[in-house]
Formats: structure tokens, sequence, C-alpha cells
């Protein structure tokens, strides 16, 4: 069973603001799935279809097999939600909140005490337990948010920006407790527009922009959706033409069948598979001791094969490192194609 | 009744008492309508030199029963039975339409309400518990004003011409059947337009309006423009109540996540 699913799922609030348009997505059990875009994607629309609290406008959606607008109730025994929104009271203490939000989801009173200590401990609030939220700082609500977000062990998690607001050790502890949730198979949902901080944690994307998924699915399949390749950067003190030659004999012999092309500096050949690069880089070209270029691979199988050649071949390597592409540079490449094809739409 | 609402009936109550200003509103309500007002009629009513009044003359207009007896105390048990229950009424709404407030627009002011709507409780056992949550707190205050409102009046009578002064059955129908029922239609009302009300002032206005028809009644009662005795209140009482039950249904049918949260 999936545990999220969305078929052509839309979203129209009253006064025409399209939020979510024809969004499909489908998350697999134990995934940390990065729900990425920027403010006004449709993001928390999104979450808010997912857990029941808005009606889709059309289209379905489901969690656990659990329709969120049919049994929104029965859906939020098994999650945890972190929203901007979903906030909690300032008149009660830290502990007192987390003991009654494991009152409301049934939760006896010794187990939810021991759990809320537990969690409290875990998330660097032990010491001011007893303090009442109004004395809590930004950080310190948000991680007691996560906190009473899993009171009651969810099967899944919605985080609406749970970072926002922490600081670096905060935000490095919250990783790895969504890691560790994430391990012992919580399936998290997490939306950010921090795509750096997405990259670290996320096992799967899905990318937003202005209610429509952009693209979907691991890093790989994103990367490959936009770079055909890896980037590596190689310093050696072999001449370019030896370069191209032991790339030409390396790769194309062992790799690509029996039919070398020659590579030409700044262009690009494809054989049917995907296309090879090469540069000498221009801006750090001449480094002391050898010179500097960037080869576009297929994969990182690749590299020791050239690593090798330009030994076998007598140079010299003092530096190799592969460049893979970002997340971030994915999400502009994705959101620029994305562009091209509704103004080409609007042409026509 | 579940533990889930009981827990949620128990945090809506402490988050009254807990605030200072609320719990201040509350209870300096109460304590005007049916301890300082009530007593400055009876004091008054009892220092007044008997020769100077025209109590006899107020009799006589009256379709009071026994117009035999003392007059002092005729027009004092006139005013407990008559026009103090007026000012009582007021109570149940005031307390409950404060409560309500808090409890459904205070909620969404302070964005905790979308926090709660996301525990496994249904919709409508949420808005069961809050409805009780604030009716609970309207009759506990109208509860504790009537016994603190009837011992300090006898006092004040005893003390002053030396009888206890008898409070007729008019009080039982005011507190059974009229003060819950103007309790729920006062929550009905605040809840109905606690989705467009975006604070906590905003939405206790609502039930303002009620008072309106019941300040008409203690002018009229003051006036002996009308006269209500036990009877006709019982018929009224009865009619509230199935206003209030049709009405606060009505209102529980509006209540969806996405009218709540807008």
């Amino acid at each position: 069973m999936k545990a999220v699913m969305t078929e052509e799922l839309s979203k129209t609030y009253p006064g025409g603001n399209r939020a979510v348009e024809s969004l499909n997505l489908s998350i697999e059990k134990g995934e940390v799935f990065g729900f990425l875009g920027p403010n006004g994607a449709g993001k928390t629309t999104t979450i808010k279809l997912l857990c029941g609290i808005l009606t889709p406008t059309s289209g379905k959606c489901g969690v656990f097999g659990i329709d969120p607008a049919l049994n929104p109730e029965k859906l939020h025994a098994i999650t945890g939600i972190i929203t901007e929104n979903a906030r909690m009271y300032d008149h009660l203490s830290g502990m007192d909140n987390l003991l009654f939000y494991g009152a409301l989801f049934g939760l006896g009173e010794s187990e939810c005490k021991k759990k809320a200590l537990s969690l409290l401990e875990r998330l660097n609030l032990t010491d001011s337990r007893q303090d009442k939220l109004s004395s809590y700082s930004t950080g310190m609500r948000q991680r007691l948010s996560l906190a009473r977000a899993m009171i009651h062990d969810p099967e899944i998690l919605f985080l609406d920006e749970p970072t926002s607001g922490l600081d670096p050790e905060s935000s490095q502890n919250v990783n790895s407790m969504i890691t560790e949730l994430a391990a012992k198979g919580t399936t998290v949902f997490l939306c950010t527009h921090q795509l750096r901080y997405a990259r670290e944690i996320c096992t799967s994307y899905g990318l937003m922009n202005r209610g429509a998924l952009l693209a979907a699915g691991s890093f790989e399949e994103l990367s490959g959706m936009v770079s055909p390749g890896i980037k590596v950067r190689i310093e050696t003190d072999l001449a370019p033409e030896d370069i191209i030659s032991v790339s030409n004999t390396t790769l194309n012999t062992k790799l690509r069948g029996d039919k070398p092309e020659d590579f030409k500096p700044e262009c690009f050949q494809s054989n049917g598979l995907k296309p090879l690069g090469f540069k000498p880089l221009v801006s750090d070209s001449q480094s002391s001791v050898g010179l500097s270029y960037e080869i576009t691979l297929n994969s990182k199988e690749e590299i020791p094969l050239i690593v090798r050649g330009i030994v076998e071949a007598g140079g010299e390597i003092y530096h190799v490192s592969a460049q893979s592409v970002s997340l971030e540079e994915i999400y502009f490449s994705l959101m620029e194609k994305n562009q091209l094809k509704a103004e080409a739409k609007e042409n026509e | 009744m579940n533990r889930k609402q009981l827990a949620l009936i128990k945090k809506d109550i402490k988050a009254i008492t807990s605030n200072k200003q609320i719990f201040s509103v509350m209870f300096i309500m109460p304590l005007a309508l049916t301890i300082v007002l009530p007593s400055i009629l009876v004091i008054v009513t009892m220092m007044v030199p008997e020769a100077s009044s025209d109590y006899r003359e107020l009799l006589d207009l009256l379709p009071v029963a026994s117009q035999g007896g003392d007059e002092r105390k005729l027009v004092l048990e006139l005013m407990l039975n008559k026009i103090i229950p007026g000012f009582f009424l007021m109570i149940p709404i005031m307390a409950s339409s404060v409560m309500a407030a808090s409890s459904f627009v205070g909620e969404k002011e302070k964005h905790t309400l979308e926090t709660l709507l996301y525990s496994p409780l249904t919709l409508d056992e949420i808005f069961r518990a809050k409805i009780l949550a604030s009716f609970s707190v309207g009759m506990i205050v109208s509860f504790a004003s009537f016994f603190a409102m009837l011992t300090v009046l006898e006092a004040e009578i005893f003390l002053l011409a030396g009888y206890f002064a008898s409070f007729d059955i008019a009080w039982l129908v005011v507190m059974l059947l009229l003060s819950p029922a103007l309790c729920l239609i006062a929550i009905a009302i605040t809840v109905r337009g606690s989705a467009k009300a975006q604070t906590i002032e905003e939405a206790q206005q609502l039930a303002v309006f009620l008072v309106f028809p019941i300040i008409a009644l203690v002018i009229g009662q003051f006036a002996g423009v009308i006269m209500i005795n036990a009877g006709l209140l019982s018929l009224l009482g009865v009619g509230l109540a199935v206003f209030a039950a049709v009405f606060m249904k009505g209102v529980a049918r509006k209540f969806t996540y996405e009218r709540v949260l807008r």
C-alpha cells in the first residue's frame, strides 16, 4: 500500500485562486519525501488536502489507503502534522501541552508523560518543560511542535518547514531525528523551500511551482532529467590532445563499443547513449603543476577508467573530483523548461 | 462523551480561568448584576420611610395575588421575584458568549484551532466538547451567582427587617429552563458568527442583541407595563429551549473544517 497517493488532485479556493493543479504523487512507506518549491507553490495546500482539512476541487488522494476527505479523524490518528498555523497553547507549559495533545490521541497519562519526557529530552527542552509556552523562543516552539507531532508515534509525518526558525545545531538535531524515524519505517512528507536542507535528508523529491508538479523522483532521476551526466574535474600534467586520446580510447572502447570518435574541446558527441563533454577549464586552467580539465561523464563508474587511462599514458594526477548537479540547479532548470513549454503553448 | 472530549473541555475551562482579563469580566458582571444592584434595590426599599412611600399605590396597580400584609415585604418580594430575574438572565448570556468566543474565535486567533483539527476527534466531537465547555461555564457562573445572591440578599433582608424573603417558583423556571436555553442560544450565535469574526471581542459582541429583549422585559416589569408570571415564563422557557436546540443543530451542520479555518 502506498503511503501517499494523489490522482489529478486540484484545489481552487473560493475567489478563484488555483493553489494545486492536477497533482499526481505516489510515495512509498518509509520514504522521506521532499516536497519542494517557493512560497505560494501549493505545498501547504497539498498538506491540508492530504490531511482532510481542505476538500479537493477535483481529483482524489489517499494516505495509507484512507481517504482524507471521508475519514479525516481516522487519518489524524496515524499522522503527525506541523504547519505554520498549527500552534500550541501559550497559557500551558511545554509539558502540559504535550500531555493535552497526548490525551487527545488517546494516550494514558503515565504513558503520555513518559513519551513526552523522552521527546523533550531528545529535543533539548527538558529544562524548560515546566515553563509556559509564552516564554518559549521561536526555535523552542518549533521543537515542541515536533514533539507534539510525534507524541503518538505516527506512521506518517507531514512537516511544513520544520526547521524554520531553528539554529544550525537544532536543525541538525531535527534532521537526525527525522532520519532515525524514517529508518524505523515512518514516512515523512517534508515541505520546504530550503533545497539544501532537503538534499540532506530526503530520499525522493517532488518539485512544485505555482500549484503544478514540475517533476518527482529520486535525486538521480531528477538530475537525469536536466543534466545527462556528471562533471568530473581532473588536474593532470597530460596535454589536452593526450587527454582526448585517453578519453577516446578508454571510454569509447571499454564502455561504448568499438567505434571511437574524437573528442573536441568545447563540443559534445552523441553515439546513441548520453553525450560526453570535455573542456580545459579557462578560469583556473593553469595550476602550479598541471592543467585542469572538466569532463562530462555518464556515470561515476567511468571515473576510475579515465584516471587509469591517464596514469597508463604516463600522466600524473593531482586532483580528481566529481561535481554532481545540485538540487537548486535541477529545480531552476526544470522551472525554466516548464516556463518555455508554457510560453510555447501560449504562442500556439 | 469520551476521554478525549473531556481533555478538551478541561483545557477550554483552564484557558478561561488562567486568563485574568476574561476571568475578571466573568466575575465582575455577575457581581454587579446579582449582588451590587439587587442589594441597592433591597436597601433602598427597606430604608425608605413607609409613610413617605407610594407602596400602596404601586401595589394597587399590580395584579399581585395577595395584597394584604406588610406592604414593604410585598414590594420587596415583587422586586426579588419580578425585577431581579430579568437582571439575572443577562448572566448566562454574557458568561457563555465570553466562553464560546474564547473557545472558538480565541483558538482561531491564536492559531491553535488548526492543531486541534489535526487530532483524531471528529469535527462533531470537537464541536460538542466546545459547546459543552461554554455551556458548563455559563451554567456554573449562573448557579454560583444565584446562590451568592440568595445568601447576600437574605442576609441583608434579615439584618434590616428581621425576616427572610421568599423566592417564588419563577426562579425555578429561570434557573432550570430560561438560563440554559438562553445560554445555548448565546453560544449558537457566537459559534455561528465565529467563522467571520477575527477577534474574541468581535465574537463576544455577537450575542449582545439578546440582552435587549431582556432589558425590555426588566423595564416593562419595572414600569408595570407587563407582568410575567411563572406559567408564562415556563412557556417562554420551553419555546426558547426548542428554538435553542433547532438553532444549535443548524449551526453544527455548518461547522466544517474549511469554514472554521477561514
